[in-house]
């Protein structure tokens, strides 16, 4: 039985509450999963669709898509439209067979610490018996 | 019944009055079964002007074609152009209108009504066929297709060779038009989405087992790219080697554009390149099937599409090119948005 | 060497011969591509044509010419990436393709010799299959020295008569090929001698397109470059290169270089297909493009294929298969067009 595989998640968030958000988990020292590269974005909306399925393609095992809750984004509008696009990008994701588990959207606010954290904690245990994504992966 | 003479008279009448620089219609092929493209400029050729199920094609590319060569030129001819439309290739205007692509004014639709009919598919024809080679095609008033092979007639109820997104249409009389020809027969359609039915049904194993298989076949000979009327950018993100370049672009930023999505084809990168095109037609794609038409390797291209058509349809209550004046799909929101994937 | 083998035993041979990796039309849905045979009962013999020529498996879609990377020290290491050593066969390949071979030959042979192609060439053995019936109404491989039974770039020929094969060996390699079923396969009767020669002259009388009087084509078009008939022609073109990625004969390709993964460095210098017909295949880097728009394009194709080549080669750059003609998504058909050039004043 080979080592406990650990998946690794690509989050998008954005710069004004949900990489705050992270942030604050940090520093109260909040212990969670280590499987993240967080990637700080302006706005949930300006993550393209390109982000998420080159995120795949270099081998993430999920994908975690993070903004401001609605009516709270700094652009004002930019949470709206990510919300139309990134449902858009889950059901085409979901038609070619990638599993629902690997591609997730939340809103986390700045003051929601421990709301990032548990988020984190259970894609990590939804993607643990899921394995590693081989199927968008470009393996050469 | 589409009266071909009444549209051939409007045609050389506008073109006589130099309403449009020429009138883009359907002719008869000389060697395929499908009507060939035909761009009329005399008043006198309006009579190679023909309507049928044979007449495939989505005419609105050359529309397109038209506009973007016109912006490279130092004198642009900016009349309009006369261009019969079905009513798929209608809303396909409509969206072109809609993000300021066209101008109404700049084209004069000559528009067609399906009726109760649509377009042949010639794939389902060549499977009844059972190989053998069309030879001639004709159509008679009780809505058969007779089609003259080596072996003798064969005739077949045209609804039985329809193309399968003519049975999901619920478009199949122009939205939008300057002259209309043929009659709206409103059209009931029981599942508007049911080419979806047989992957949306599959397990998420097997759907992902048929679009590998599917896009593996892809040579990224971009036809699909090229023959769709909404893929109309200079520089294509999917296709990292058509930057434009001028002679004030310097080395490092050509060295540091960034690469998307790689030009070789193995399946990752197929995958890539119809998804990220898939997305960027969300909201866009009229479902004209040409994609589909023009694969050179059969590959079921307008599934993808007709999903993201479904999620609009179903989760914004969006439908495509009925209304130019509407917001597009990805630059609109409604406070009702679905959020029920969102945590 | 002649030989006839019974359909029942034909998968017989190709059991036989387990040092060749063997290529053969697979049917796929609705088209039938070359693939890697593992089960001989796939290769599928009753088909028309496929969908692409088999210029494929000597020049592939993505071909991999060097690998590159960084190591330990920090410096940059290079590896050339030869294709694989090993014999191959490939069945069922139509007069046209093989004569199509013999034609990117000229091109990939030149110095510098092209070692990807060519490694791919020498170990390969092509064995043929006559056209009984002309796989497309558009075909016209007869109005350029070919026909459906052409012996030209293989190294056997196979003819279906009813339920059997007649093998003829044309090359060394084809006669060692044959060898390997020479369990199952027996010598030709004057009677089946006779069906072939019939099939033969029948299948060429059933070519119904033709195009006539190419030498004086190409002489018009060296007169031709500034001529108006280019626009009108091009006039419904997509620059969708289908025409041009299904030829047998088209042989541009890009080179880029794909970084595989950044941590450690790895990378890859790949050749993948282009077309002529791409609006951006002629961009030069100072930003501007000499064929900036369809007429001057549609021009670049049939000059190269009936004149430069003619000048370079001697050969026409066309082999009649007419999957450009039956593909095109606007029915620009080269025959017409060729026409048209012959009658222009």
């Amino acid at each position: 039985m080979t080592k406990d595989f650990e998946p690794k998640i690509v989050a998008f968030l954005c710069k004004w509450c949900s990489s705050a958000g992270s942030d604050l988990a940090g520093v109260s020292r909040m212990k969670y999963p280590p499987n993240v590269v967080p990637i700080t974005v302006m706005c949930s909306g300006s993550v393209s669709p390109l982000y998420i399925f080159n995120a795949f393609q270099k081998g993430a095992d999920g994908v975690l898509v993070s903004g401001c809750h609605p009516g709270d984004c700094h652009y004002i509008k930019g949470n709206f439209y990510a919300r139309r696009r990134i449902a858009l990008v889950k059901e085409l994701l979901d038609f070619i067979g990638l599993e629902p588990e690997r591609f997730k959207m939340s809103w986390v606010s700045a003051a929601e610490g421990t709301k990032y954290t548990e988020i984190i904690k259970d894609f990590v245990k939804d993607l643990k018996p899921l394995g590693p994504q081989k199927k968008l992966r470009r393996d050469l | 019944m589409v009266d071909i003479e009444k549209l051939r008279k409007e045609a050389k009448k506008i073109l006589k009055e130099g309403k449009v620089k020429y009138i883009i219609g359907y002719t008869k092929s000389s060697q395929n079964f499908s009507a060939s493209p035909v761009f009329i400029t005399k008043p006198e050729d309006t009579s190679r002007l023909i309507w049928n199920p044979t007449c495939v094609q989505n005419l609105v590319k050359f529309i397109v074609d038209d506009k973007q060569k016109q912006c490279k030129e130092k004198e642009p001819d900016e009349r309009p152009i006369g261009i019969m439309v079905k009513g798929c290739d209608s809303r396909a205007i409509n969206v072109l209108i809609q993000e300021k692509f066209i101008d109404r004014e700049d084209v004069y639709l000559l528009g067609v009504s399906c009726e109760e009919l649509g377009v042949l598919d010639e794939k389902k024809i060549a499977k009844k066929l059972k190989g053998g080679k069309i030879e001639k095609v004709d159509f008679d008033k009780k809505k058969n297709i007779i089609i003259s092979t080596k072996d003798g007639e064969v005739k077949i109820p045209i609804k039985e060779v329809l193309a399968e997104r003519c049975l999901e249409c619920r478009a199949n009389f122009p939205v939008i038009y300057d002259t209309l020809y043929g009659e709206k027969v409103e059209r009931e359609v029981k599942e508007p989405f049911k080419s979806l039915n047989q992957i949306e049904s599959q397990s998420f194993k097997k759907r992902w087992n048929f679009w590998a298989e599917q896009l593996d076949r892809c040579i990224r000979c971009y036809a699909c790219r090229s023959i769709c009327p909404m893929c109309y950018c200079d520089e294509c993100v999917a296709d990292s080697i058509n930057y434009a370049v001028t002679p004030e672009t310097t080395a490092e930023e050509k060295a540091q554009k960034i690469q998307w999505i790689e030009r070789s084809p193995d399946l990752s990168e197929n995958i890539g390149y119809h998804l990220i095109r898939a997305i960027h037609l969300a909201g866009r794609c009229i479902d004209c099937g040409e994609c589909e038409r023009a694969c050179p390797v059969d590959i079921p291209l307008r599934l993808l599409n007709k999903k993201l058509e479904k999620a609009a349809h179903e989760l914004f209550d969006y439908d495509v090119g009925f209304d130019h004046e509407k917001p597009s799909l990805i630059s609109s929101f409604k406070d009702e948005d679905p959020e029920d994937f969102i945590r | 060497m002649e030989k006839i083998l019974t359909k029942k035993e034909f998968p017989t041979w190709i059991k036989n011969l387990e040092s060749y990796h063997v290529f053969g039309p697979v049917k796929k849905e609705t088209i039938w591509e070359y693939e890697k045979i593992k089960d001989p009962e796939k290769l599928d013999l009753n088909f028309p044509n496929t969908a692409l020529s088999p210029k494929k498996i000597f020049f592939p879609q993505r071909e991999v010419i060097l690998d590159f990377n960084k190591n330990n020290k920090g410096e940059p290491e290079i590896n050339e990436s030869l294709p694989e050593k090993k014999p191959v066969v490939i069945f069922g390949v139509r007069s046209c393709d093989a004569k199509a071979l013999t034609l990117t030959d000229h091109v990939f042979k030149e110095d510098p010799d092209d070692k990807y192609y060519l490694r791919r060439r020498n170990q390969t053995t092509i064995v043929g299959l006559t056209c009984n019936e002309p796989p497309s109404k558009n075909c016209f491989c007869t109005s350029l020295d070919g026909s459906p039974h052409s012996k030209e770039g293989m190294d056997i020929l196979m003819t279906e008569l009813e339920d059997k094969y007649y093998i003829e060996a044309i090359t060394d390699k084809g006669k060692e090929l044959i060898e390997k079923a020479k369990d199952v396969s027996k010598n030709p009767s004057e009677k089946d001698k006779d069906e072939l020669k019939k099939v033969h002259k029948a299948s060429e009388k059933k070519i119904k397109r033709q195009i006539k009087g190419l030498s004086k084509i190409t002489d018009k078009l060296k007169n031709m470059f500034d001529s108006s008939l280019w626009d009108e022609e091009s006039m419904s073109c997509l620059k969708c290169g289908i025409c041009t990625y299904l030829c047998p004969t088209c042989h541009c390709f890009d080179i880029s270089d794909e970084v595989t993964s950044s941590s450690p460095l790895k990378g890859q210098r790949v050749r993948t297909w282009d077309t002529c017909q791409f609006p951006y295949f002629t961009m030069h880097s100072s930003g501007h493009n000499p064929r900036p728009d369809k007429a001057s394009r549609l021009r670049q194709r049939i000059l190269h294929k009936f004149y430069y080549f003619v000048d370079n080669y001697g050969d026409y750059q066309c082999t009649g298969c007419g999957r450009c003609i039956s593909k095109c998504p606007v029915d620009i058909d080269i025959i017409e067009v060729l026409e048209k050039v012959k009658d222009y004043e």
